[in-house]
């Protein structure tokens, strides 16, 4: 099952890291992967771009199926693999519903942290670094609401987490202040210590664990 | 049941016609729905913003659960009425990997679309260069030139020899493409594929209305 599985995937990517997260939750260990680096820019590799013509990562392989977009490949896993490991799609149409939604709105998020992390311009920075907080206060507020303990999309861990915690992990990393998101920074301390994320934590992150300072005064 | 659902939606919107035509082909015509104007400022009203707090649309709601993104609401709406109107993601392995792929390959078409088409709108005039003009309409017609390959060999569907859940996402952008003036010559494709599915009655029945009469755009015309 796992043999016949390769990732190629790169540390700390919030892509990359959805699907490691979804194959360890799916006991799918021992996949073949092989790790490439953004910096060398070998995600532009002639031996990449031969299966992906986007140059992306991550690029998922199962047998014939090539996928490249992190969230097919979550989604694919738990079809797959629907009577193994933990059952990411939960049955209750209230927290599936509530599911899908946080998954989508995932996108969202993900998408307003890498336009701010990109942007160089002042105006452009300020303008994006406002939409980055309004979008922080919204996920602030959906916690807010489920209460302590609780996971995105009610009290079990569903894809809504496998596919948004990467981005949670990841503003943790740039430095966000958990003083200032409280909610944010319970669901990071609470997630992090889950074995699917421990195992899958990017390798460049533990080697140097003192992050960055980018949204410190966020 | 049609009438536990509710749409507030707009004309041309790519990702309210996704849900509108999610909703005919599961056999849900009959819900509830409104339409809305960009140009009023109605998506950042209170009816809005009550069950979509991003005031945005659509603002969907299924019983009491509010679906607001556009794949969500369709995604629910499959898995809930999975036994009526068309299958829209299959059981078997090979077909549903590959409608999953281009069903979130399209974000990249939408981002790509609107960097072109929004641009003045997006980015202030003082922070516009003629050189990320430029840089966005190349990386527009990279895009196309993808979705023009996924097209080759097709039935006249994105993915294989039925209508599937890729359709339901992906076709409202080829359509939005082509109603800003994409060339069919250059595209000939996507031209046959937008075509093919324009009297399908899920489509056709959810046609955007301010489309029918409206005059022929041309921004993308050289593209």
């Amino acid at each position: 099952m796992a043999k016949y599985m390769t990732l190629l995937w790169g540390s700390g990517s919030p892509p990359c890291w959805r699907v490691m997260i979804a194959l360890e939750e799916k006991n799918l260990q021992g996949y073949n992967q092989k790790l490439l680096s953004l910096e060398k820019l070998e995600h532009k590799s002639k031996e990449l771009l031969a299966i992906n013509p986007r140059g992306q990562l991550p690029t998922f392989k199962h047998g014939d199926n090539v996928l490249s977009e992190s969230y097919a490949v979550c989604f694919y896993l738990e079809s797959q693999f629907k009577s193994q490991g933990t059952k990411l799609i939960p049955d209750g149409p209230a927290e599936q519903a509530l599911m899908y939604q946080r998954m989508f709105e995932g996108l969202t998020f993900y998408e307003k942290l890498s336009k701010y992390y990109y942007s160089s311009e002042p105006q452009t920075l300020k303008r994006n670094k406002e939409a980055l907080v309004t979008e922080l206060r919204l996920w602030e507020g959906y916690l807010q609401k489920l209460g302590s303990g609780s996971y995105l999309a009610g009290p079990s861990f569903t894809l809504a987490d496998v596919v948004v915690f990467p981005t949670v992990g990841t503003v943790f990393r740039f430095g966000l202040s958990p003083e200032r998101y409280p909610k944010l920074g319970e669901y990071h301390n609470l997630l992090k210590e889950r074995p699917s994320i421990r195992a899958s934590w990017p390798p460049h992150w533990l080697e140097s664990p003192k992050g960055l300072d980018t949204l410190k005064d966020i | 049941m049609a009438t536990d659902i509710t749409l507030l939606w707009a004309s041309g919107s790519h990702a309210c016609w996704r849900v509108m035509i999610a909703l005919e082909e599961k056999n849900l015509q009959g819900y509830n729905q409104k339409q809305l104007y960009f140009e009023k400022g109605e998506h950042k009203s209170k009816e809005v913003l009550e069950i979509n707090p991003r005031g945005q649309l659509p603002a969907f709601k299924c019983g009491d659960l509010p679906l607001n993104e556009s794949c969500a609401a369709c995604f629910h709406l499959e898995c809930k009425y999975k036994s009526q109107g068309t299958k829209l993601i299959p059981d078997c392995e090979e077909g549903r990997a590959l409608i999953l792929q281009r069903v979130f390959e399209v974000n990249a078409l939408t981002e790509k679309s609107s960097s072109v088409l929004y641009y003045n709108w997006r980015v202030p005039e003082g922070e516009r260069h003629d050189s990320a003009i430029k840089r966005n309409k190349e990386a527009l017609t990279a895009e196309l030139k993808l979705w023009e390959g996924y097209l080759q060999a097709s039935s006249g569907f994105i993915v294989g020899k039925d209508f599937s859940m890729a359709d339901v996402i992906v076709y409202p952008n080829v359509a939005y493409l082509f109603h800003y003036g994409l060339s069919e010559q250059r595209y000939p494709k996507l031209a046959e594929y937008y075509k093919g599915l324009m009297n399908r009655p899920s489509i056709k029945a959810s046609w955007p209305p301010t489309w029918k009469n409206a005059p022929k755009q041309e921004t993308l015309k050289d593209i």
